[in-house]
């Protein structure tokens, strides 16, 4: 789309309007900067690889410090 | 949680710690990705080809169904059936939609530079996700396929309830899996190229020996036709049926979600 942007770490937005934590089944935030899906009711952090988001807990960044 | 370690799944004719099996399975496809597509059409000349054209004749793909591909891989099923979706008059409807929802990122990064997706490219959606934990909210899709990737999952019964849940009420089911030849004599012959031809082929090939041979078993460990049906209708779906292709070499199950 926007031809600044990294290509390969952005996430078609028609996607993200449908996906959910798997965890939690709860809303994610998309954090574009850090390339990561946020489920603040799991406290799980999914990563993006290649504008894919990968939905698999264990491979998510656990946030509870 | 406590039973991960105790509980076995089978990989292969191995049985393996279930909370182990994923893994494993992913590791078999982080190694045949590159060559999976061309591995398949030599192990079967061609016919997974036919086979997934079958599918997408019951499914009759119309404009503006959502469809979620499960263990899509690099996309066969979802382009064929936008491709399909998109032959038809939209006559007001939206365009028919995908998700290509697979555990393995490189298989389905191997399916982002095919040609033949570039059509759908504002269509075709892909994500990383589990079969088991999908990562959509009830009733999302008007049909869930699921095609050679259900013998993978580690647990059946809670990809087939997950399938179940995304479904939007009136919604199919369609899995399209490796089976049970439905004749003594054919399944001696199918039994023989299997274990002594396939492997062979993955060496040749893709170089990887066991990752094929791993294959070869799991469609062995796979339940038969009727045993799968039930099991299908155990999750919840409707009007469960089955279509052998090739003589039970593959089959092609399909059901309903009906009276939510």
């Amino acid at each position: 789309m926007s031809d600044h942007t990294a290509p390969d770490n952005s996430v078609d937005p028609k996607l993200l309007e449908i996906l959910v934590c798997p965890v939690s089944r709860g809303p994610l935030r998309y954090d574009r900067n850090a390339a990561e899906l946020i489920s603040d009711k799991a406290k799980l952090a999914y990563p993006i690889r290649d504008g894919m988001p990968i939905m698999l807990e264990a491979e998510a960044r656990r946030l509870d410090d | 949680m406590t039973n991960t370690d105790t509980q076995k799944a089978s990989f292969g004719f191995q049985d393996v710690p279930a909370g182990e099996k994923a893994g494993m399975v992913r590791a078999v496809f982080d190694s045949v990705a590159d060559n999976y597509d061309v591995m398949n059409d030599a192990m079967s000349a061609g016919i997974h080809r036919v086979w997934k054209s079958v599918l997408l004749d019951r499914l009759n793909p119309q404009p503006g169904q959502r469809l979620i591909d499960v263990a899509g891989g690099t996309g066969d099923i979802a382009i064929g059936f936008l491709k399909r979706a998109a032959a038809r008059p939209l006559r007001g409807r939206a365009e028919a939609s995908a998700v290509v929802c697979d555990i393995n990122h490189a298989m389905m990064k191997a399916g982002k530079s095919r040609d033949d997706a570039k059509p759908f490219a504002s269509v075709l959606t892909r994500t990383c996700g589990d079969a088991q934990n999908l990562p959509f909210p009830d009733c999302s899709f008007d049909v869930y396929t699921i095609g050679f990737g259900i013998r993978n999952v580690t647990d059946m019964d809670a990809a087939l309830k997950e399938a179940w849940r995304v479904l939007k009420p009136g919604g199919r089911f369609t899995c399209l899996e490796f089976s049970r030849p439905i004749t003594e004599g054919f399944s001696q012959v199918y039994d023989a190229y299997s274990f002594n031809v396939i492997p062979w082929l993955g060496e040749m090939i893709a170089k990887d020996r066991d990752s094929y041979q791993y294959l070869v078993e799991s469609i062995r460990r796979f339940p038969p036709q009727g045993a799968f049906k039930m099991r299908i209708e155990d999750a919840g779906f409707s009007r469960v049926s089955y279509e052998n292709l090739s003589g039970g070499i593959a089959a092609l199950h399909t059901g309903w979600k009906t009276g939510v």
